[in-house]
């Protein structure tokens, strides 16, 4: 007798796909992250009172809006990315150029956000 | 150079859950993996089995992962690995044993897509080939080259979850045929992989053709295919 189907959620995380399987997966978390947000905030109101203020403290935790401003930019540039190339197939075989230049324009962007986030939650 | 190899083991006869066995060995950076493998099989453990059969890369049975990785054991060097090697089976099917996975969901997927020549028109009046331009030979050149070796398929996560998905292997196929000049199929095989278990289920992860030991751009074939269900036209 054969075993099981050979897989599972953490032997297919451990697959070697390098830069395009992580974008693959951080695309998921970041779908994720968003589904998470909408639904707090969403409960958040809902609540009201002193629970509804007890979740708006959560997600408007710094922490959290670093967490969220990833999980879309990451989402929406990654997005774009793969709608330009399954509209243009073509430039499939330019995908490994295309995940440089996507980290290129994700970074810089994140980056200046979470500074802006830290400095107005830290900074005073 | 020493080599340790660490090597899935399962013996459906025994064994209830797999393990690992790690062997050392002395070995060439030369060397290819398949050969290390011979090499356990002949002077360690006789029972350890693996499917091969060319040796060079062209039948396509010995694609396993190779230190996380799909890639076919007698292409893949010692030196390219380094030496610590991990070796498991393919990802996604049942494991007969060790090495050997059932490959009928792969090569089910495969048969969907009607991977043969359809034509069903008198033959031209001379009796002999149907004639195609250099150019609309060069249209599915790139997906001639497949050896069915499902190191594609096997790392695709779309096919970890399900096994109902067509798979970049069959969808290679499709686009050998559908491509070609000379076959008449072409709405037909467009149909079956316009199903929800057909190209919908690619997200464009690129794991195969990052697997793919004949170079083929699976992920633009895949995405011509798209285009073609979209529009209908097959330039
Ligand atoms: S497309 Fe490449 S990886 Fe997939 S079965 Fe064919 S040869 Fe193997
Ligand atoms: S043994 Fe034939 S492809 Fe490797």
């Amino acid at each position: 007798m054969a075993s099981e189907r050979n897989v599972s959620l953490l032997r297919g995380l451990r697959y070697k796909g390098e830069g395009p399987m992580l974008t693959f997966i951080l695309h998921r978390i970041g779908g994720l992250g968003i589904v998470l947000f909408v639904t707090v905030h969403i409960l958040a109101s809902f609540l009201g009172g002193k629970g509804g203020q007890f979740i708006n403290a959560i997600y408007e935790h710094w922490l959290f809006q670093i967490f969220v401003y990833f999980c879309a930019l990451f989402h929406a540039i990654n997005g774009l990315r793969i709608t330009i190339l399954d509209l243009w197939p073509a430039l499939l075989e330019y995908q490994r150029e295309a995940i440089w230049l996507e980290w290129a324009v994700f970074l810089p962007v994140y980056g200046i956000a979470v500074f802006i986030i830290l400095r107005t939650a830290l900074g005073g | 150079m020493q080599v340790t190899l660490k090597i899935f083991r399962f013996n459906p006869e025994k064994d209830r859950k797999f393990h690992y066995e790690t062997y050392t060995l002395e070995a060439e950076p030369t060397e290819r993996v398949l050969d290390l493998l011979e090499r356990v099989k002949g002077y360690h453990d006789g029972t350890f089995t693996f499917r091969r059969s060319c040796a060079h890369g062209v039948c396509g049975s010995d694609a396993m992962r190779i230190n996380g990785r799909n890639r076919l054991a007698c292409k893949t060097l010692v030196q390219d690995v380094g030496e610590r090697i991990t070796i498991e089976p393919l990802l996604g099917l049942r494991v007969i044993k060790d090495l050997v996975v059932d490959m009928e969901p792969f090569f089910e997927n495969y048969r969907k897509v009607l991977p043969y020549f359809i034509n069903e028109s008198p033959l031209p009046e001379d009796g002999r080939e149907r004639l195609q331009s250099p150019e609309e030979r060069a249209r599915f050149d790139d997906t001639t080259k497949c050896i069915l070796c499902a190191a594609c398929t096997t790392s695709c996560p779309s096919f970890w979850a399900s096994d109902d998905y067509l798979g970049p292997a069959a969808l290679v196929a499709a686009h050998r045929f559908i491509f070609d000049s000379r076959d008449e199929a072409a709405a037909q095989r467009l149909q079956i992989v316009a199903e929800t278990s057909g190209l919908a289920r690619c997200h464009t992860v690129f794991n195969c053709t990052m697997a793919c030991p004949r170079e083929i751009q699976i992920t633009k074939a895949i995405g011509e295919l798209k285009m073609a269900t979209i529009t209908g036209k097959l330039d």
